[in-house]
């Protein structure tokens, strides 16, 4: 066990279950997105966390901007993890860009992992005319990241300020430390020009693992289209509709969430015997 | 509503948990160009831009959820005629009225949003030089850096070449000195004196010359000097001096000697594309008794012969140097001479400075007097003509004495 990268990448590990299960999030956001999804699994599997450097309580003097200039620097993160942790067959749940990242690290390291869950998995966000619907444009795209600028100084200062106001009320700092989001502006910039620029389109057919892809019900960053198109070129691959609407089932839905994913760990676990 | 929220100087609207609009206020509506019943029940979406949408997914809507508030947000929402209006969001999760609903206040800021564009241009270009800045210092170290390598190196190079320089001295002595100790010592007896002199240039030798005794009356003389100086001249004079030592101790005809010489030169260079070392060559062969003189000139400076009354006689060259032209015949010349003759040989080093004439005169001038005396007065004249010709030249002097 490498203790160097469990601090690195913030790995929390709980659970009483022998069978590990490592949670990824998606783009810019840290592992306590997981907590209401991750919770109901502890029973029966070994819960893995983790932020990704740069991200929520990552060492952020780990970060190295060439490394994370693709989402294979992220992938190794998790390969990281894996490795630090001796995993082996584990369930890797990914949401959003975490399911790209996730595919990526399977590809190269199969043997971490025994199945993928995707929750509103996308291998391209850009719209290629004739040939591919990723749901946007590259103007629209450009346009969040300007959005992106926008915020840094709104955010940084509001949240500083929300410590400093109100020396009263101890839980607004014990909300900043679990903050969401809670990602370096320029290392989120990065990140978000890897994430939505990124063309996974052609690593779909290298993944060997069996998946299940959760597509939710009007996402707007990952359309349906999307979802059938991943479903169609993913080898092994359930996809389920989920009556959950927006882009964050865990977080919105996260009943509907377990239900779907236990259901389809229990279809394997009853294959099994 | 009440009315004051309605008409109140910012958009209000509220949203349910999963997004939809619940109500907005007037002044929204305004700004946006819709009436109520166009945006009652419809998705937050719809008053957003398309990048507005994407962030209001990526980030505001995990905010809100977990924190259950957000404030100074920049946003872009989107009017009914697709127009971009940008807007600071502020927005509170609460429970009212038994249900939970998104409270959002909304203030267009164009003109502010202008002035942050701006800024943000010129903070790109304040990173852009900045970055440029520091590139330019980077790559400027990086030369510096491969400046002081690269000079380092050049005096790592230049200690050794001084030190090879001091080394091929040393060798260059040593070999002077090993040529030196290949010229004869004098020969004196009843029937001839042979003195010589040798001056070598600052570097090795082209000159060569030997005197041998072969029997009781018997003697050679040769006197060499190979094209060039330097390392090839002198190795070319050396392996000479190996033939022609041989072949006049064994008291070889003068022809043989020379056609022998002439051939070692011509095999040297036989099989290379190297231009052939060319060599002047005069040897004499002196017959005491007959008192008589065999001799070849190949390209030499003349060799001078006096008489005991000071009659003077030049055995000038007969033929091209050795090594220029293969296969040619040597003919033997044969003088007589009489009791008390002088003769003098000397290479173009002497001859040159000197000239033929003072030569002759110096040698007419000391017929008389001692070798040893003629010798001297001529390397004195020699040194006085030293300062305006800087020794380019070996000097090789032979003076004979026939008595």
């Amino acid at each position: 066990m490498n203790p160097n990268i469990l601090l690195r990448n913030n790995v929390k590990v709980a659970g009483s279950g022998t069978r590990p299960m490592i949670f990824a999030p998606g783009f810019g956001c840290d592992q306590n997105v997981w907590q209401s999804v991750a919770k109901d699994f502890e029973e029966e599997y070994q819960i893995i966390l983790f932020d990704y450097v740069g991200s929520g309580n990552s060492d952020i003097e780990a970060y190295n901007v060439e490394r994370y200039s693709t989402l294979e620097g992220y992938a190794q993160d998790v390969l990281d993890v894996c490795s630090a942790l001796d995993l082996k067959d584990a369930i890797f749940v990914g949401h959003s860009v975490g399911c790209v990242i996730g595919m990526l690290a399977s590809i190269k390291h199969p043997e971490y992992f025994s199945k993928l869950v995707l929750v509103g998995p996308s291998p391209c966000y850009l719209n290629f005319p004739n040939d591919y619907y990723g749901g946007f444009e590259k103007e629209q795209l450009l346009g969040l990241i300007d959005m992106m600028d926008k915020n840094y100084i709104g955010w940084a200062t509001a949240f500083a300020g929300t410590v400093m106001n109100n020396p009263d009320r101890p839980e607004l700092k014990r909300d900043l430390e679990n903050r969401f989001c809670s990602t370096d502006p320029i290392i989120a910039r990065q990140f978000a020009e890897v994430t939505f620029f990124a063309d996974n389109r052609k690593d779909l057919a290298k993944v060997k693992l069996p998946s299940l892809i959760l597509q939710c019900s009007e996402d707007v960053i990952a359309p349906s289209a999307v979802g059938e198109y991943i479903h169609k070129h993913l080898p092994d691959s359930t996809l389920k509709m989920m009556k959950a609407t927006g882009h964050c089932p865990h977080i919105s839905h996260p009943e509907e969430t377990i239900s779907l994913i236990s259901q389809y760990l229990d279809e394997f676990n009853t294959n099994d015997l | 509503m009440n009315e004051q929220l309605n008409e109140a100087p910012c958009g209000y609207f509220t949203l349910s948990e999963e997004d939809a609009i619940l109500s907005v206020n007037q002044t929204l509506l305004k700004i946006l160009g819709y009436n109520l019943d166009q945006l009652n029940g419809q998705p937050i979406n719809f008053i957003l831009s398309a990048s507005a949408i994407l962030f209001h997914q990526l980030y505001l809507v995990p905010l809100i959820k977990l924190e259950n508030h957000i404030e100074e947000i920049y946003i872009s929402l989107k009017s009914v005629d697709d127009e971009e209006i940008p807007v600071l969001l502020n927005a509170v999760r609460r429970e009212r009225d038994g249900r939970t609903i998104i409270e959002c206040v909304v203030i267009p800021m164009r003109k502010r949003n202008e002035l942050e564009n701006e800024l943000l241009i010129a903070k790109k270009e304040a990173v852009t030089a900045l970055n440029a800045r520091n590139k330019a210092y980077s790559d400027l170290e990086n030369a510096h850096e491969t400046m002081k390598v690269q000079k380092d190196k050049l005096i790592e190079l230049n200690k050794k070449n001084e030190k090879y320089k001091v080394d091929t001295e040393r060798e260059m002595d040593l070999a002077k000195k090993i040529q030196e100790t290949l010229l004869p010592v004098p020969i004196i007896n009843e029937h001839v004196e042979i003195q010589a002199y040798y001056k070598g240039s600052n570097q090795l030798s082209g000159d060569l010359y030997g005197f041998y005794q072969i029997d009781a009356q018997r003697y050679g003389l040769i006197l060499l000097d190979v094209m060039g100086h330097g390392l090839s001249s002198a190795l070319i004079t050396m392996s000479l001096q190996s033939i022609f030592q041989r072949l006049i101790i064994k008291g070889s005809e003068v022809k043989t000697v020379m056609k022998e010489l002439d051939d070692h030169l011509h095999s040297l260079f036989k099989n290379t594309s190297e231009t052939g070392h060319y060599c002047t060559a005069v040897y004499l062969l002196i017959d005491t008794d007959k008192r008589e003189i065999n001799y070849i000139n190949a390209g030499h400076p003349s060799v001078l012969l006096q008489d005991m009354n000071g009659k003077q006689y030049q055995m000038r060259s007969n033929r091209p140097p050795l090594g220029m032209f293969e296969d040619m015949s040597f003919k033997t010349n044969t003088l007589t001479y009489n009791k008390g003759s002088k003769l003098c040989l000397y290479t173009d080093g002497v001859e040159e400075p000197l000239g033929s004439d003072r030569l002759c005169s110096l040698v007419k001038t000391y017929s008389a007097a001692p070798l040893s005396t003629l010798k001297e007065e001529i390397i004195q004249s020699l040194r006085n003509e030293e300062d305006s010709d800087s020794r380019k030249d070996d000097q090789s002097l032979i003076l004979v004495n026939l008595k």
